[in-house]
């Protein structure tokens, strides 16, 4: 099970520049829907990649999915020469995304965001209608139920 | 919650009728009760679900 409390307090004591995405940005917006992961976006600088490294190490990141054994080596390098991960910790599953389809970087996102405050940290959420926005451009079907309750909570929230 | 940067976006998309016809089944009572509450408060009611579907799930495995 994914521990969300502590995957947060671990990435915002570190100072790991993040945005909060996908099901638990949508939770923390009003969805009611679950949701097994945590998916951020990170900034791509070294000095950024440097601390989530170092932040998730005790936590001992695996591949997710992966068999058992498959080399993978916890460092920035190998987190800068990749882009996305799948990841699996010792606190549960995390998503680490240098860039989402729809949306770009964290560059791209940071200002459509809003500091949220969650288990007595602050980190940024992806704003609801940039949430919205980016689920449409990813075009999935699988996301045409949770793009449809994200509108509904906008329009209850008269958003729209 | 509060924004950083630019203001909101400034725009909406225009209906998708695929997305309309999903939106008739979704439960707007859930979202209205999720809506009094804060984000915080919110998480926490996800990881406290998450744990007792967890719980289920283990529960159900070590069934004979």
């Amino acid at each position: 099970m994914t521990d969300f409390d502590r995957l947060l307090r671990v990435l915002a004591d570190s100072h790991t520049e993040f945005i909060l995405v996908g099901g638990v940005a949508a939770a923390a917006h009003g969805s009611a829907r679950a949701t097994y992961d945590i998916d951020i976006v990170y900034a791509r600088t070294r000095e950024n990649v440097e601390r989530l490294v170092s932040a998730l190490r005790p936590l001992e990141p695996y591949l997710r999915g992966a068999p058992p054994g498959l080399p993978f080596s916890w460092e920035s390098g190998t987190i800068l020469r990749g882009l996305n991960f799948t990841l699996t910790t010792g606190a549960g599953d995390i998503d680490l995304l240098g860039e989402i389809t729809g949306g770009g970087t964290y560059d791209d996102l940071v200002a459509d965001t809003e500091v949220i405050e969650v288990f007595g940290v602050k980190c940024f959420c992806l704003s609801l209608e940039r949430l919205i926005a980016v689920k449409r451009a990813a075009g999935r079907p699988k996301d045409l139920e949770t793009i449809a309750e994200l509108e509904a909570i906008a329009e209850e929230r008269k958003l729209v | 919650m509060s924004r950083i940067g630019r203001e909101p976006l400034g725009f909406w998309l225009e209906p998708d009728p695929v997305i309309e016809a999903y939106k008739k089944d979704v439960d707007r009572t859930l979202i209205r009760e999720n809506l009094k509450l804060t984000p915080d408060q919110r998480l926490r009611k996800l990881q406290s679900f998450m744990k007792f579907i967890h719980e289920i799930r283990g529960s159900a495995r070590r069934r004979p």
